[in-house]
């Protein structure tokens, strides 16, 4: 029986996938108190990046023809060009405006590039095929396991690790904590608040760079709709971990991936369809047990 | 170069006037008190001279430059610092990480690790905890880590609010004595929002009463100390609770 | 002083009046003047008033934005299909309807009535849940909740036919029809708005804290905010089914959320005035901007704006109204006759 180790490796990358786009959210929730529904769009934004735009059903590849070695880099920086952008157009002209206020706005610009997206690209989804090499099976511990899910689950771990070094080492990272906890009294020790935020929008940009790049050569399509789904689960994931809890994104990221492929494997044949419902009620009930998240930040201070 | 001028300044929040014309000069390396009952605005003197509530009618000039309408972060780099009401420690952060926040200003890098290393001889206990997350440390203790991390800036004028709040008096004996040696050491102009007239004579300095909004009263600290233990006397008022 | 406190009373019921003044002039001239597309357009129009109306009765009055209302509206809508489709209809396409609801030919109103309570009991029991929560994490669960419904819809094939559509639906839901429900909805918005509970929901508006430190139970305002909400917006459920004879679990999901909310913060969340001006504003928009998709005829050619720009401009008008004016057009104010004079301020 190789059933355990097989549900494991599901398990931990989809849960990789879903931490990855919950520290996007976070890392942005933390600093400006903003609920980023434009999250998912910017991963497919990506997505779609890597493809000629045109309505036809077969995907050209465009971005996606170039060597690994310069797409990665040149999609996390597109990814972190259009959050920082997003905020220049958007939400830095809403630095007074309300928490609800930005939430909404932010759904709003998130329809406005999903339907960008659908002009140029038209609705159908469209095959990709980013590196099909990496969906050869490979075999470990009596699993056969694509290589991509060992590579999804080391690349979350270099990405956290990277993340955690870059907050806990550098100089904008220390600003940026300092800044998430109490954004005035960072200020007024002379941290700019556009210097963070920006970085935090950066970064935030890469990150789902980086789970588009992991999704699209795990699933093979680029849909105009694959933002919404991987957005709210993330988000979910976001809350449960303690709004603007960095490792708490991350631990819930995980624990999602983990229930959806144990739901998927042990709900009886019927009920799978209805796995997503499941997992949402579960989400819910574990926000009525613990409302402020499984791992609340320290200080959920205000902002004055 | 670090004089500091308050000119005909207001503050309102909504609707609610807290500063109304408010008008002070304070010289570079002066001590200087801000004494006033609850609600007479204060903190809010403090948080506009540095950028942290707007100004609707005034202005505020640093050496020389007109401040009022920059961003706090462009008034910390002009050398102006505030430890805040309630301190607003990164409790998050550990003792160290707190100390380090405000020093992306500084343009003497060299001079930061002498500078920690001085903050921890003033502040013995710092150093021994400066691994520990802040947010953990005593009320006195997190005092001390604002003023340490407001000096961590390398300012040229300090402002205090209320540093004695919520403290034992030994511990605010304490914070006053590093206050003026530091302030000797480095030449700083120091302004202290303290309550007690008494105190502030018995530190030295001048001090300005604030009421409703407004400056009421100014002159040096040992007069109006002796004035409240002469009010203490006929009307049995504290003299801690200046009214 | 009794004089004037009775004016004011008197003023705040002369807004339903004029809001249902406005709309019914709207329809009226559409009625008159307009051809059979226009009319559709009033009809779509005043289920949206409908929907919206009924939203900003939890959103408007608690303050809490909720992304899982379209939820509820799923749920009238399939409910009135399952009374009021032909029996032989439902053996086929919907085979394991309860036996009860596969034999039920109701009439058209008690059916929407029906759907409405139901929508309205799914609240009671999903909002028993969510309302425990507050603030942000409260909205997330209700985009939850969105994604529950969506899910259980597009996959109970015997029931809900998942993801092909249900056809056949009666059309009766035509602009008088629909009017009539927009009406219903205003006046059960103002007279909940002005009831004690809606008086102290809104006190909890501004400050949460502050509002439950003065003794009030806001989870219980809120609760029933939303099961009266969710009535309505079930009710619109089913007069949309009943507008277009078409079901699909995908017209009920992240589109609608997007369009409805957009009508309520455009128009202004904090007042009744701005959600009926939302949805009229954006609806003449949408108007305007499904038929420059048609394309227009200009100078020989044929300009067409392309799939997805409507939504496209919508966003941008959303996006701009919260940057630039983020009480909505109303400013939260309410439309309103000034009664006996000016009050002294
Ligand atoms: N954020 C705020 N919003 C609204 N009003 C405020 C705010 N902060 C202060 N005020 C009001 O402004 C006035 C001055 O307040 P301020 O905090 O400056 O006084 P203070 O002298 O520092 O008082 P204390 O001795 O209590 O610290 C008060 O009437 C207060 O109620
Ligand atoms: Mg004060």
């Amino acid at each position: 029986m190789n059933a355990i180790p097989q549900l494991f490796f599901d398990a931990m990358s989809l849960g990789g996938i879903y931490a990855m786009a919950a520290l996007g959210i976070a890392l942005i929730f933390g600093v400006m108190n903003l609920v980023n529904f434009a999250h998912g769009e910017y991963i497919a934004f990506c997505v779609f990046a890597l493809i000629v735009p045109s309505t036809d059903a077969v995907a050209v590849l465009f971005l996606g023809k170039a060597p690994a070695l310069l797409l990665i880099p040149i999609l996390l920086a597109l990814g972190a060009a259009i959050a920082v952008a997003s905020e220049f157009v958007v939400f830095r002209h809403m630095r007074k405006a309300t928490p609800v206020a930005m939430m909404i706005s932010s759904f709003a610009l998130g329809f406005v590039i999903q339907n960008s997206l659908l002009l140029i690209y038209g609705s159908r989804p469209k095959a990709i095929s980013l590196w099909p090499d990496l969906n050869k099976p490979v075999s470990v511990i009596g699993a056969s396991v694509p290589l991509l899910q060992i590579i999804v689950i080391l690349a979350t771990l270099v990405v956290v690790v990277a993340l955690a070094l870059l907050l806990k080492k550098t100089k904008i990272g220390l600003e940026m904590r300092a800044a998430a906890e109490n954004f005035t009294m960072a200020r007024l020790l002379g941290v700019r608040a556009n210097v963070v935020i920006t970085g935090a929008f950066a970064l935030s940009g890469a990150l789902a760079a980086a789970v588009a790049m992991i999704m699209v050569t795990q699933t093979g399509v680029a849909d105009i709709r694959m933002g919404g789904q991987i957005m709210l689960v993330a988000f979910i994931a976001t809350v449960i971990g303690g709004l603007g809890s960095l490792p708490g994104a991350v631990a819930a990221g995980f624990l999602i991936g983990a229930a959806s492929v144990i739901l998927q494997a042990f709900l009886p044949l019927d009920a799978r369809p209805f796995r997503d419902a499941f997992l949402y009620t579960f989400v819910i009930v574990i926000l009525l047990v613990r409302p402020q998240g499984l791992f609340a930040a320290h200080s959920a201070k205000p902002r004055v | 170069m670090s004089k500091l001028g308050v000119f005909d300044v207001s503050v309102r929040y909504g609707k609610v006037p807290a500063l109304t014309d408010v008008s002070l000069q304070i010289e570079e390396g002066e001590r200087v008190f801000i004494s006033g009952p609850n609600g007479a605005g204060k903190s809010s003197l403090l948080k506009a001279i540095c950028g942290a509530v707007p100004t609707t009618h005034g202005r505020i000039e640093i050496g020389g430059m007109l401040v009022a309408g920059r961003p706090p972060e462009a008034i910390a780099r002009l050398g102006m610092t505030m430890v805040p009401e309630g301190r607003d420690i990164f409790g998050t952060l550990t003792v160290e990480e707190n100390l380090r926040v405000g020093t992306g200003i500084r343009r003497d890098r060299d001079a930061i690790e002498s500078d920690i290393d001085e903050i921890y001889e003033n502040f013995p206990i710092l150093g021994e905890r400066r691994q520990a997350n802040a947010g953990a440390l005593s009320g006195g203790q997190q005092q001390m880590l604002a003023i340490g991390r407001g000096l961590m800036t390398n300012p040229k004028v300090m402002m205090v609010d209320e540093p004695s709040l919520g403290l034992a008096p030994n511990i605010v004996d304490q914070v006053y004595e590093t206050l003026i040696r530091l302030q000797k050491d480095r030449g700083l102009t120091l302004v202290i929002v303290e309550q007690s007239s008494a105190r502030a004579a018995r530190v030295g300095g001048r001090m300005v009463l604030l009421r409703g909004g407004t400056v009421v009263d100014e002159g040096d600290a040992a007069e109006f100390a002796e004035r409240d233990l002469l009010k203490e006397a006929y009307f049995g008022q504290s003299a801690e609770e200046p009214a | 002083m009794q004089q004037t406190h009775k004016q004011k009373r008197l003023s705040a019921w002369s807004t339903p009046i004029l809001l249902i003044a406005v709309l019914l002039v709207f329809v009226l001239l559409i009625a008159v003047l307009g051809d059979n597309s226009l009319a559709r357009m009033a009809a779509q129009t005043m289920i949206r008033v409908v929907f919206v109306v009924g939203l900003w009765i939890f959103v408007g009055n608690s303050g809490v934005v909720s992304f899982g209302h379209v939820g509820y509206m799923a749920i009238g809508a399939y409910c009135s299909a399952w009374l009021t489709l032909k029996p032989q209809m439902k053996g086929m396409f919907l085979p394991d309807l309860w036996s009860f609801l596969a034999n039920a030919e109701w009439p058209v109103l008690p059916a929407a009535i029906v759907s409405g309570l139901l929508a309205a009991l799914v609240a009671l029991v999903s909002g028993a849940a969510i309302l425990r929560l507050t603030g942000i994490a409260a909205s997330i669960a209700t985009f939850a909740f969105l994604a529950i419904v969506h899910t259980v819809y597009s996959s109970w094939e015997g029931v809900t036919g998942a993801t092909s559509s249900v056809v056949g639906l009666t059309r009766y839901a035509d602009h008088w029809v629909t009017l009539g429900w927009a009406v219903a909805a205003i006046l059960v918005a103002s007279i909940y708005a002005n009831s004690a509970s809606g008086l102290a929901l809104r006190a909890t508006r501004e400050d949460e804290v502050a509002a439950s430190a003065s003794g009030i139970d806001m989870y219980r305002h809120r609760l029933l905010a939303l099961v009266v909400s969710a009535f309505f917006t079930g009710v619109a459920g089913a007069l949309f089914g009943h507008s277009l004879g078409v079901l699909n679990p995908n017209s009920f999901y992240l589109g609608v959320t997007f369009i409805t909310l957009a009508m309520l913060v455009v128009g202004g969340i904090g007042s009744l005035t701005g959600a009926v001006t939302g949805v009229l504003v954006l609806s003449i928009l949408i108007e305007v901007l499904v038929r420059m998709e048609r394309g227009v005829e200009l100078g020989g050619t044929n300009l067409a704006l392309p799939a997805g720009a409507q939504e496209i401009l919508i966003g941008i008008v959303m996006i701009l109204v919260l940057i630039l004016r983020p009480t909505g057009l109303s400013g939260g104010r309410e439309l309103r006759l000034r009664l006996g004079g000016r009050r002294p301020n």
